[in-house]
């Protein structure tokens, strides 16, 4: 009898053991791809983890504050998820300070971080010499997108190359009765619009120091105050029905002909293919007007919140693993409309715009991060309160730059 | 006024004598004199300026994406398609999964049937000591409670999560029951103690004269006549759970999201392409279980705020 | 002895599910948000106390100016509405018309549909070149504009619009069971003495509906102060921050922006005129009940 049950305990032990090593380190994930094709991207992630053993607990939230509030509550109350995404900017850095996410040098230096990403890159992500995200995907925020169809109809014969010359474009499209500027009228299209001018106009260095380095003299320079008066001079070219439509509705402009140009990240891409349009056929796409205009990267990324269960040390350290694949971040790109990190990766099987995109990324002169990779959330949102009131209201530019003074000041 | 006056005879004042002339009052009001005429006028008016968006809604559910982009939101659609409602019910990415919104449905329920029961019981009771027995200093309590109806919920949220935290029930379906009652209690606690302030006290007094104690009056002479304004509190409460949004985001763990989060979901990407139709029929859809709850129950909310729910 | 105690007990303890909510839950969660409205709290509250330097910066931020001055503009408004167009609603169906249960459907169904979506629909039909303004554009009054959602000065009545869709239906149910409680006695005195029909509702039916109205007014007085679904799904506080409003602007702060001081502070301030309300309100009632 005692015999009986020491094997019985044995064989449940047995059992329960294979079962647990069968079934792989669990990984909830909490992230904001909820479209039919970020929906698609992430699938491949998971695929990808499912393949190599683990398993995959999908928490998606669509809208990216939501998401990240709900990490942060997470995070809070106790009941972190194994990986949670950010973007590539400084909305964590107060949980790293909190001492709240892991790290994952070890990745990080197998694979030579600090050499195949773009440095903008790792200066979010390496902080006081750890590195505390895994990297997905790079969008870039300020491309230009036309129509071909409306740009003959404009008898608009090549890509406009100085912001003069774009200006005249935009003036041929309003003669011949287009839209010239595509525009949604939301806070963060008018960022976007302004960070286009800013690179665009004012070049990489006034760019940094205003961004980057928040330079009050350079804030109040002249130089940029040309820059805050081409960006109004945009308003004139946008029709008058787009305050508060969603990007996406302002692209539909473009694919049919109706506008002549949208500027919008690299994501408006999927709006076009999905209606059956081809870069270089039915529609165009510009990184930048010059060959050195700074190529404007942001991206996501996934950061692991730091615990004591075993299981879940597992399971990131798994998951770091798989995500750095430049198998995965290939097939997670694809289906995404971004292009991968790394600076080494292979293009074959992207498109003509995602490929001029990778081959910018690897002139180290170029890659410059959008402004929420330098500005805490806060003054990014200050910043984007004054533009967008200046681009609604009939402010004075003196006023506009006084005021994004103060609001970068802090 | 109204010949079938809904109203029960414990609140509504005279109410027998109006059984005898309605059928002479009915015949004739038949006439249509400028008066009804403009009557029907003014109700069918505002019944087209309610019905505007839901038109919207459906007739953008039944297009296709194409020609939805091409504009023109009241024009009929040429090719309807039911391909939206299948999308939005069982098909639609909200995530890694894309199964449609219908796999919130059951945790929806889950949430919102004790969600409901627990904060009118509470409601009950409260409002019944409120004006009954208007124990020391619990009009105190109650003015902290209404001004705490007016501060936003997101306000509360991180206190709600470190407490829960600490009870160790954060991100489960208690947690979200809990906090539901949290924030259903003040409208609950209003609907009732109104109600009760509004029968009469001679029942009451009737009552105790005849030795119950504060249970034995509540469950034998008060809660069995509150079935109307139970239906009230029960069509408001349900509606504000169903409906809600960030709490069931925040707090009820990713095994009970609600269906809310799921139409969140389909409806809110932010640099993912937007399928308006698919939203439309989702939407729709979601909204079912209040409307069906409405109309089931429609006579009754009316007649429930009649028995003195709201009377101050 | 030791009975009556307990039966005196009872009351108490019945009531400390409500003790427990009330003090713990909304008077503890109120001081502490004014304790974190005390310091420079970022993503995560913190210690770091820095006196009322984040009430400076609120009245210092002109969206916050501007989300106080909407609010009022939108609150008078919005009440008004739905108390008017409820009240004439619930009048008009309680007059025996045929169909009584469909129209009142109607008029309760927006209630029951999320805001995130319905929002939409109505930026779409104020949206000018399409909507309304198309409609109209197409039936003829090509000189008639209507495009006050893309308005800095209009765009928050938009949002009154669309929300007193969404509540009139419920004050028009609160209303008419109000209306039917009345004594119908009232009617048939007032035609036999030849009062006609719209000053037996202006001096006698209203005045007996006050304590409907009251609670109504409270109801909608809350939704007031928590506008931020309709706001968010059809202007996005916009164009640029015209039809901004405190309760987003606390929420942007709180989560966007990382900013958990300055949400605090935000919230203590939107408080302040409730209690400012609230209390002489309290006291009034509590000298009635006295009485």
């Amino acid at each position: 009898m005692y015999g009986t049950r020491r094997w019985l305990l044995c064989a449940s032990l047995c059992v329960s053991a294979a079962s647990a090593a069968y079934a792989g380190p669990t990984a909830e994930v909490i992230h904001w791809w909820t479209s039919g094709g970020e929906s698609a991207a992430v699938k491949q992630v998971a695929q990808a983890y499912r393949d190599a053993g683990g398993t995959w607990v999908d928490t998606a939230i669509a809208g990216g504050d939501q998401s990240r509030a709900v990490t942060i509550n997470r995070i809070i109350g106790g009941n972190p998820p194994a990986a949670a995404q950010f973007n590539t900017s400084k909305q964590f850095l107060d949980i790293i300070e909190e001492d709240m996410l892991g790290t994952v040098d070890d990745v990080a230096r197998r694979d030579h971080w600090d050499q195949v990403l773009p440095a903008p890159i790792v200066d979010v992500i390496k902080v006081r010499g750890h590195w505390y995200a895994v990297p997905m995907n790079l969008h870039m925020l300020t491309w230009i997108w036309y129509s071909k169809a409306a740009f003959a109809k404009a008898g608009i014969a090549r890509e406009p190359a100085s912001m003069d010359e774009l200006f005249a474009d935009l003036d041929k499209l309003k003669a011949a009765g287009l839209i010239p500027l595509a525009h949604g009228g939301q806070a963060w299209q008018e960022n976007l619009l302004f960070s286009m001018v800013l690179a665009n106009f004012g070049g990489r260095d006034l760019y940094l120091k205003v961004v980057r380095d928040r330079d009050q003299a350079a804030i109040r320079s002249d130089a940029f105050r040309k820059v805050l008066v081409a960006f109004k001079r945009l308003q004139g070219y946008v029709d008058p029905a787009s305050p508060g439509r969603n990007w996406n509705d302002a692209t539909a402009l473009v694919i049919a002909g109706k506008a002549g140009m949208q500027i919008m990240g690299d994501w408006a891409k999927g709006e076009f293919i999905a209606a059956g349009q081809a870069p270089g056929r039915q529609f165009g796409c510009l990184p930048g007007l010059s060959a050195d205009t700074p190529y404007l990267i942001q991206g996501d990324v996934f950061v692991f919140p730091k615990t004591d269960d075993a299981g879940t040390l597992r399971a990131q350290k798994l998951l770091v693993d798989v995500v750095d694949k430049p198998a995965v971040q290939r097939a997670f790109n694809k289906l995404k409309g971004s292009i991968p990190v790394r600076l080494d990766a292979d293009d074959s099987g992207f498109d003509a715009c995602a490929r001029q995109g990778m081959a910018i990324l690897r002139d180290p002169r170029r890659p410059v991060g959008v402004p929420e990779i330098y500005l805490s959330p806060d003054q990014n949102g200050a910043l984007q309160d004054v533009l967008t009131a200046f681009w609604n209201t009939d402010m004075p530019v003196e006023r506009a730059q006084n005021s994004i003074a103060s609001a970068l000041r802090y | 006024m109204n010949p079938d006056t809904t109203a029960p005879p414990m609140a509504a004042p005279a109410p027998a004598a109006h059984d005898q002339p309605a059928p002479a009052v009915r015949r004739a009001r038949r006439r249509l004199t400028p008066a009804r005429i403009g009557l029907y006028v003014f109700l069918l008016g505002a019944a087209l300026f309610f019905l505007l968006p839901l038109y919207v809604m459906v007739v953008t559910s039944l297009k296709t994406m194409d020609e939805i982009r091409q504009g023109g939101i009241f024009a009929l659609p040429h090719a309807a398609t039911l391909e939206p409602w299948r999308l939005a019910w069982s098909g639609v990415c909200t995530g890694a999964a894309c199964e449609g919104v219908r796999t919130g449905f059951w945790n929806s329920v889950a949430i919102t049937v004790p969600a409901t029961i627990l904060p009118i019981l509470l409601g009950a009771v409260n409002g019944y000591a409120l004006s009954f027995w208007r124990p020391r200093g619990a009009n105190v309590l109650f003015g902290i409670l209404m001004a705490g109806a007016f501060v936003p919920v997101q306000v509360m949220i991180y206190p709600l999560v470190r407490v829960l935290a600490l009870a160790g029930i954060f991100g489960s379906l208690p947690a979200i029951v809990l906090v539901h009652l949290v924030f259903g209690m003040p409208v609950m606690t209003l609907l009732f103690r109104n109600y009760y302030c509004g029968v009469p006290h001679e029942l009451f007094h009737a009552a105790r004269i005849d030795g119950g104690g504060f249970w034995r009056i509540f469950l034998q002479v008060m809660l069995p006549m509150s079935l109307p304004v139970v239906v009230v509190a029960a069509i408001m409460q349900v509606t504000g759970v169903w409906n809600d949004y960030i709490l069931g985001l925040v707090f009820a763990g990713r095994d009970h999201m609600p269906m809310m989060v799921q139409l969140n979901n389909v409806i809110n990407t932010t640099t993912g392409t937007r399928q308006y139709n698919v939203n439309m029929a989702a939407t729709i859809l979601t909204g079912l279980v209040p409307l069906a709850l409405y109309f089931v129950s429609g006579r009754w909310f009316v007649r429930g705020i009649a028995a003195g729910a709201v009377k101050g | 002895m030791a009975r009556r105690s307990l039966s005196r007990a009872t009351p108490y303890a019945a009531l400390l599910p409500m003790a427990v909510v009330a003090a713990l839950g909304y008077l503890g969660a109120g001081l502490w948000t004014f304790y974190i409205s005390l310091t420079g709290s970022r993503t995560f509250p913190s210690g770091h106390f820095i006196g009322f330097a984040q009430y400076h910066r609120l009245f210092d931020n002109e969206r916050w100016m501007l989300s106080l001055h909407n609010l009022a503009a939108y609150g008078v408004l919005f009440v008004l509405a739905s108390l008017v167009i409820g009240f004439l609603l619930a009048v008009f169906i309680d007059q025996n018309v045929k169909g009584e249960g469909v129209f009142r459907t109607i008029f309760l169904y927006p209630y029951a549909m999320s805001f995130v979506a319905t929002g939409l629909v109505w930026q779409w039909l104020l949206t000018p070149g399409d909507g309304v303004d198309g409609a109209l554009r197409a039936l003829g009054f090509t000189h008639v504009r209507f495009d006050w959602i893309v308005s800095q000065d209009h765009a928050i009545y938009t949002v009154v619009a669309a929300t007193v869709w969404q509540a009139s239906g419920l004050v028009m149910a609160l209303m008419l069971a109000g209306l039917r409680g009345i004594d119908p006695e009232i009617w048939k005195a007032a035609r036999l003495d030849g009062i006609p029909a719209w000053r037996v509702y202006a001096q006698i039916v209203l005045p007996m509906l006050w304590p409907t109205i009251a609670t109504v007014l409270l109801l909608l007085a809350t939704a007031v102060a928590k506008l931020y679904d309709a706001v968010v799904a059809m202007t996005q506080g916009g164009p640029g921050i015209a039809s901004e409003v405190p309760a987003k602007f606390i929420m942007d702060h709180l989560f966007l922006r990382s900013n958990v001081g300055l949400a605090s502070a935000g919230a203590i301030v939107l408080l302040v005129p409730v209690l400012a309300l609230l209390a002489p309100y309290a006291y009034a009632r509590s000298r009635k009940e006295a009485a």
